[in-house]
C-alpha cells in the first residue's frame, strides 16, 4: 500500500534526503506562497463583503482560504520539481553477511517446528536467492562462534551458549575494507553472553552496517516455568543463617503445586512446597539455610515435581558460597551495668564464630573486661591508637555519652566505619542518642537517624515491637523462616523494658522494626544503613533482655536475634585484602574477571603492592597470575582468565609490598557447560529490536522478509550509487490535489458561497 | 467528734499519698520488719531494683511476718544508697518485694532471699524458681545459720535443682572479683552479737560462700551461709556495729550484683 501511493519503499524516505531539482531560487518558493495565500485572503474577504452574516464572517471563509491555500503552496512546490536523493548498494558490488544462529535454543519447537528449522526454511524460501540477486553473499553460523557455512541446511542447533555480539564483532573485522551492506541475523535473541554491548553496537554505527534482525520462537513460553535469578551471600561465617532468594517465572501452570529445594553436595539445606501463582510475572521465595562449615559450597537450587513444564531444564541453578573460617571480633562498651549488657553477653557465648569483647563502666574510675585475648587487650578502655582499633570488625556502644569518647577516638571510629568497613550499633539508654549528646557529635552523620535535638527521649515504660515492612526480607529480623509467621512471632515477643526516641530515618537507611509504645504511635526500634564501605544501625532500646527473661527457657529468639545482628554487623567487614569477582557462574563461558581490593595497615588504598593470583581448578588444572593495578581505582588490582575445563575452582589471591605480607584472600568460581541455552529460551524481541533500531536496520518477522532485499538496497553502507527520484508523479501527489479542490467544492455547495 | 473525723480524714489522705507514691509497686508495709522512711524518689524508675524474695516460711505462719521479710525495708534501703554511691548502677531508692507464686521475678533477674533456712517451697514454686534461674536470673541467700537451717535451705533449693552441686566459691572467682577484689572476707556478724558476744549463731560458726553454677559455669545462686549481711546493710548507721563490717558486706553485695549483671 506505501508503494502504491508513494511509489517507493519506506526506506528511500527514511534513509534519502529531501530535494528541490528546479532552477529557481529556493527562497522565492516560501515567498510566493506567502504572497499567494495573501492575495487569496484578499480575494475572500472581497468577494463575500456583501454576502450572508453567518458566510461573510466566522470559520467558513478561514477554511475556504487553508484548502486554496494549500493548492496553492501545493502546485508551486511542484513546479520547484522535488525529489529524493538515496544512496543504493551497486548490483554484486557489495557484501550481505546472513548469520544464523544455531545454538541449543533454536532446536526449540514452540512454534511447530524447532526454530532453526524455520530460519533454514526463511532462507530457502526466496530470501537467500533474493539477496544472492542483488549482493555477494555470505553466510555464517552464530552461536559460541562465528564460523562460514557453504551449506545452511546442515546447519544444527548444538552449541552450548549465544554470543552474539562477539560474532557480529568478528563480522565486522572479518569485512573490514570490504564493501559490507547490511547483516542478516536470524535468531531467536536468546544471547546468554550479557546482550549486545555498546562497542559492538557502535562499531557498526561507525560503519553504517545495518543489522536487520529476523526472530524466531514464541516470545511467551508455553508451559514452563524458569529460574530467572538466585540470589545468596557470595561468602559468610560459619554456621551463619543465609537466605536463597530465587526469582522465577512461569507461563502455563499457574496453580500447579511445585517444591523448591536447595541442596549442597545432595544434602537438603532447606525446602518449601508451593503453589504456582500468577502467569508471566515474576514470583519470588526465599529459602534460608544454614551456611555449615568453613569451605566452597555449590549450592543446588531446583523446583521440583512441576507437573506439565515442558522445559525442565531451566528449573535448577547453582550459586557459589565461600564460608570462611574467620571469627570477627566484635568490640562493645557499655557505660553502666545494665541488663541488657549481661544478656547480649549470653547470647553471644553460643555463636562460636563471633568474638565478643566487653568492657563495661562499673564505677566512675573502674571497668571490667570481658572476652578480650589478654590482660593487656583493652586496658586502658575504649582504644585511641588505629591499631587498636581496627582488631575489631564491629563496634556497640551501650549507654554511653558522646563525651567520654575523645575528639581522637569518635574520628576513629568514623574512620574505622568508612574506610575500615567496619559495623557500628548503637543502643538506646539514658546515655545513649540524644540524652548522651551524640546528636551534637562528629559522629551523628554516622547514624542512620536525625537523632531528635532534645533531651527526655529515653523511657522507661513498656513498649511493643513489630517488625517494619523493610525487616519482612532481612536477616536479622527473621526468627521464623516463613515470612508471615516471622511477623507473627514479633508481634507476640515480650515487650520492651524501655524505649528511645531515635528520631526521623535518614534517606537510605531501612527500619527493619517498630516499636508502639502504648498510646504514642510507633516509633522506628530498629534502623540500619550503610556508611562508606561499612554499615551503621540503631537499636532503640536498652530492654530486649526481657525477651530472654520472660520467655520459657528453650525459646532461643533472644539469642536468635542478636546473633543474628552483631553478624551482620561484623560478617561483612573486610580485611585488608578482599578478592572478588563479579561472575562467580560461568556458564558456558571460561572468561573469569578478579578483582582484589587492597589497602595497608590504616586502610587506606595501596597502590604498590604486588598482588598474586594462585588458581586451582579441576583435574590439576590451574595457573598463577599476577594481577595488574587499575589505573584509575587506586588499590584494585584485576587480571582475567580463561577456565577452559568445567568444574570448580579457587583462586588464592595474596598481596605483597616488599616482603610485608598485605593478606590473602579466596575467591571461588566455577564454570558449567551445556546450561545457558536452558534459560531466558524464548523470543528476545527487546534484544533484536534494539540492535537492528540501533544499528539503522530492522527488527523482521519471518512472513515479511520478502521486503528485505529491497530495503538492504538503501541500507547505506558499502558500495552506493546516489541516485535521484522525483517525487511530483507520485499517486499521493494528485490525490492531494484532488482531494484539496474536491474538498472546497463540496464545502462551497453546502454554504452555498458558489 | 468533729475532730475525730479531721484526724481520720488527714489518715485517709496522707495513706492514700503514700500508695500514689508508690504506684506499681504491690505494698507490704504491713509486713515490715524495721521500717524505714520512703525516699522522695521512690517513684523513679531504675535499671536495677533490690527485689526481695517473698517465700513462704515456717516461721510465724504462711505469710504474714514471715521469715523472707527479716531486715525489711531498712537493710534493702540503706544498702541500695550504697549501691548508688559506689557504682554507676542506675539504682532505684526502694526495693521491690516478688511474691514467688507472681510472675514477677521475670522482671528482675536479680533477688534477694533472706532467712532460707526456714523456708517451705512447693513443687511449683521450686519449678518456678528454677525457670527464673535458667533464664538468666541470679538469688543471693542470706542469713541462715548452722547445721538446722542448712538442712532446711538445702531441702528447697534441691526443689529447685536436684543435680546441680553446691560448691564453695573460690577467691579467683570472677564474683569476687568484679569490682571489688574479695579475697578475705570477714564472717559478717548480725546484729545479734551485741548480745550474745559471739559473730555467728547457732552452730554455724564458720561462714561459707557457697554456690550453684550454670552450664556455662557462671553462679546463679550466690549462698551466704552462716553471715547476715543483711543486718550489715540495715545497722551500718548505728555507730557501735564495726565499720569493716558493714564496709564487708556492702562490698560483698556490690560485687554479686554487678557480677550479676555482667555474667
Amino acid at each position: 500500500m506505501f508503494e502504491l501511493l508513494f511509489q517507493y519503499p519506506r526506506a528511500v524516505f527514511s534513509k534519502g534526503e529531501f530535494v528541490l531539482m528546479g532552477g529557481w531560487p529556493r527562497w522565492l518558493l516560501p515567498l510566493l506562497i506567502v504572497a499567494g495565500a495573501g492575495l487569496i485572503a484578499w480575494l475572500i474577504r472581497s468577494r463575500l463583503k456583501d454576502a450572508a452574516e453567518g458566510v461573510r464572517t466566522g470559520w467558513r471563509p478561514a477554511v475556504l482560504w487553508a484548502l486554496q491555500s494549500s493548492l496553492l503552496a501545493a502546485l508551486l512546490t511542484l513546479l520547484w520539481q522535488p525529489a529524493i536523493l538515496v544512496s543504493t548498494l551497486k548490483p554484486q558490488q557489495n557484501i550481505v553477511a546472513v548469520l544464523i544462529d544455531d545454538s541449543k535454543s533454536m532446536a526449540i519447537a514452540d512454534e511447530g517446528a524447532p526454530r532453526l528449522q524455520r530460519a533454514k526454511e526463511t532462507l530457502s524460501g526466496g530470501l537467500l536467492a533474493a539477496l544472492e540477486k542483488k549482493f555477494q553473499t555470505r553466510v555464517y553460523r552464530v552461536s559460541d562462534t562465528l564460523e562460514r557455512v557453504a551449506k545452511p541446511e546442515t546447519l544444527e542447533a548444538k552449541s552450548g551458549s549465544t554470543h552474539l555480539a562477539d560474532g557480529l564483532k568478528r563480522v565486522a573485522a572479518e569485512s573490514a575494507g570490504l564493501p559490507l551492506g547490511a547483516v542478516v541475523l536470524l535468531s531467536d535473541g536468546a544471547d546468554n553472553a550479557g546482550g549486545i554491548d555498546l562497542e559492538t553496537v557502535t562499531e557498526l554505527r561507525t560503519r553504517h552496517v545495518p543489522v536487520h534482525a529476523i526472530g524466531y520462537g514464541r516470545t511467551v513460553p508455553e508451559k514452563d516455568l524458569e529460574i530467572v535469578d538466585a540470589q545468596t551471600s557470595v561468602r559468610a561465617l560459619a554456621d551463619s543463617r543465609l537466605a536463597m532468594r530465587v526469582t522465577f517465572r512461569q507461563n502455563g501452570l499457574t496453580g500447579r503445586r511445585g517444591k523448591l529445594v536447595l541442596r549442597e553436595s545432595g544434602k537438603v539445606l532447606a525446602s518449601r512446597d508451593l503453589t504456582l501463582g500468577a502467569e508471566g510475572s515474576r514470583l519470588r521465595e526465599t529459602l534460608t539455610f544454614n551456611a555449615g562449615g568453613a569451605g566452597a559450597k555449590a549450592l543446588q537450587v531446583a523446583f521440583e515435581q512441576v507437573d506439565g513444564d515442558t522445559n525442565a531444564k531451566n528449573n535448577s541453578t547453582a550459586r557459589l558460597l565461600n564460608v570462611d573460617n574467620a571469627k570477627p571480633r566484635v568490640l562493645y562498651l557499655e557505660g553502666e551495668p545494665r541488663w541488657e549488657y549481661k544478656f547480649i553477653r549470653r547470647a553471644l557465648e553460643n555463636d562460636k564464630n563471633v568474638q565478643l569483647v566487653t568492657v563495661l563502666r562499673t564505677t566512675q574510675n573502674k571497668i571490667y573486661r570481658q572476652g578480650t585475648d589478654g590482660p593487656k587487650e583493652l586496658e586502658d578502655g575504649f582504644p585511641d591508637k588505629v591499631d587498636d582499633l581496627f582488631r575489631y570488625q564491629a563496634i556497640v556502644l551501650g549507654s554511653v555519652e558522646a563525651a567520654y569518647l575523645n575528639t581522637r577516638q569518635q574520628e576513629l571510629l568514623k574512620v574505622f566505619v568508612d574506610r575500615r568497613g567496619g559495623g557500628l550499633l548503637l543502643l538506646g539508654g539514658r546515655a545513649s542518642l540524644s540524652e548522651g549528646g551524640w546528636n551534637r557529635s562528629a559522629m551523628a552523620e554516622l547514624l542512620p537517624t536525625v537523632l531528635p535535638d532534645r533531651k527526655e527521649t529515653f523511657v522507661r515504660d513498656p513498649a511493643n515491637v513489630e517488625l517494619a515492612p523493610a525487616g519482612i526480607e532481612s536477616l536479622i529480623t527473621r526468627l521464623t523462616e516463613n515470612p508471615a509467621a516471622n511477623a507473627e512471632r514479633w508481634k507476640k515477643l515480650p515487650y520492651l523494658a524501655d524505649y528511645q526516641d531515635a528520631g526521623t530515618p535518614k534517606p537510605g537507611a531501612a527500619v527493619l522494626a517498630s516499636m508502639n509504645p502504648g498510646g504514642k504511635g510507633l516509633m522506628p526500634l530498629l534502623i540500619t544503613q550503610n556508611y562508606g564501605r561499612g554499615r551503621t544501625a540503631i537499636l532503640a532500646t536498652g530492654g530486649t533482655w526481657r525477651w530472654q527473661m520472660s520467655q520459657p527457657v528453650e525459646d532461643q529468639t533472644h539469642e536468635m536475634f542478636w546473633q543474628q545482628l552483631l553478624r551482620w554487623l561484623s560478617a561483612d567487614t573486610p580485611g585488608r585484602m578482599l578478592a572478588s569477582t563479579p561472575r562467580p557462574m560461568l556458564l558456558d563461558d571460561g572468561k573469569v574477571k578478579l578483582t582484589a581490593d587492597v589497602r595497608d595497615k590504616s586502610y587506606l588504598a595501596s597502590a604498590d603492592a604486588r598482588v598474586e593470583a594462585r588458581i586451582i581448578g579441576p583435574e590439576a588444572t590451574g595457573a598463577t597470575i599476577e594481577m595488574t593495578p587499575d589505573p584509575v581505582n587506586p588499590g584494585i588490582y584485576t587480571a582475567e582468565w580463561n577456565a577452559e575445563k568445567q568444574g570448580s575452582y579457587i583462586a588464592e589471591i595474596s598481596a605483597k609490598r616488599g616482603e610485608e605480607e598485605m593478606g590473602k584472600d579466596t575467591v571461588a568460581f566455577q564454570r558449567q557447560d551445556g546450561m545457558a541455552e536452558n534459560f531466558h529460551s524464548e523470543q528476545n524481541v527487546e534484544l533484536l529490536t534494539r540492535l537492528a533500531e540501533q544499528t539503522g536496520g530492522r527488527y523482521w518477522k519471518p512472513a515479511d522478509v520478502a521486503k528485505l532485499p529491497q530495503e538492504i538496497d538503501y541500507s547505506g553502507a558499502g558500495i552506493t550509487v546516489r541516485e535521484t527520484r522525483d517525487l511530483w508523479n507520485m499517486p499521493a501527489v494528485f490525490l492531494v490535489l484532488i482531494g484539496l479542490r474536491a474538498a472546497e467544492w463540496l464545502l462551497r455547495r453546502r454554504w452555498g458561497i458558489v | 467528734m468533729r475532730r475525730n473525723a479531721s484526724i481520720l480524714l488527714l489518715l485517709t489522705l496522707a495513706g492514700a499519698t503514700v500508695l500514689v507514691g508508690q504506684r506499681g509497686r504491690r505494698s507490704f508495709f504491713d509486713e515490715e520488719d524495721t521500717p524505714a522512711p520512703m525516699p522522695s524518689d521512690a517513684g523513679v524508675k531504675s535499671e536495677y531494683t533490690f527485689a526481695r524474695l517473698r517465700y513462704p516460711s515456717s516461721r510465724s505462719g504462711y505469710w504474714r511476718g514471715g521469715s523472707w521479710a527479716t531486715d525489711y525495708p531498712k537493710a534493702d534501703r540503706q544498702f541500695v544508697q550504697g549501691v548508688r554511691r559506689l557504682t554507676r548502677l542506675h539504682t532505684k531508692s526502694v526495693e521491690q518485694v516478688v511474691d514467688i507464686d507472681t510472675d514477677m521475678m521475670f522482671d528482675y533477674p536479680w533477688m534477694y532471699a533472706t532467712e532460707v533456712g526456714h523456708w517451705e517451697l512447693s513443687d511449683k514454686q521450686a519449678a518456678k524458681l528454677r525457670d527464673y534461674l535458667l533464664r538468666g536470673g541470679f538469688i543471693m541467700t542470706d542469713d541462715f545459720h548452722g547445721t538446722y537451717e542448712w538442712d532446711v535451705f538445702l531441702q528447697g533449693i534441691q526443689k529447685v535443682f536436684q543435680d546441680r552441686p553446691i560448691v564453695d566459691l573460690e577467691d579467683r572467682e570472677a564474683i569476687f572479683n568484679v569490682i571489688y577484689r574479695l579475697t578475705d572476707r570477714p564472717q559478717v556478724a548480725g546484729i545479734q552479737m551485741f548480745y550474745s558476744g559471739r559473730s555467728y549463731e547457732r552452730d554455724g560458726v564458720e561462714a561459707r560462700w557457697r554456690g550453684i553454677f550454670d552450664d556455662k559455669g557462671r553462679v546463679m545462686v550466690a549462698i551466704c551461709h552462716n553471715m547476715d549481711l543483711g543486718d550489715a546493710w540495715e545497722w551500718a548507721d548505728l555507730p557501735q556495729y564495726p565499720e569493716n563490717l558493714a564496709s564487708a558486706a556492702y562490698r560483698v553485695g556490690v560485687n554479686y550484683i554487678v557480677y550479676a549483671m555482667s555474667h
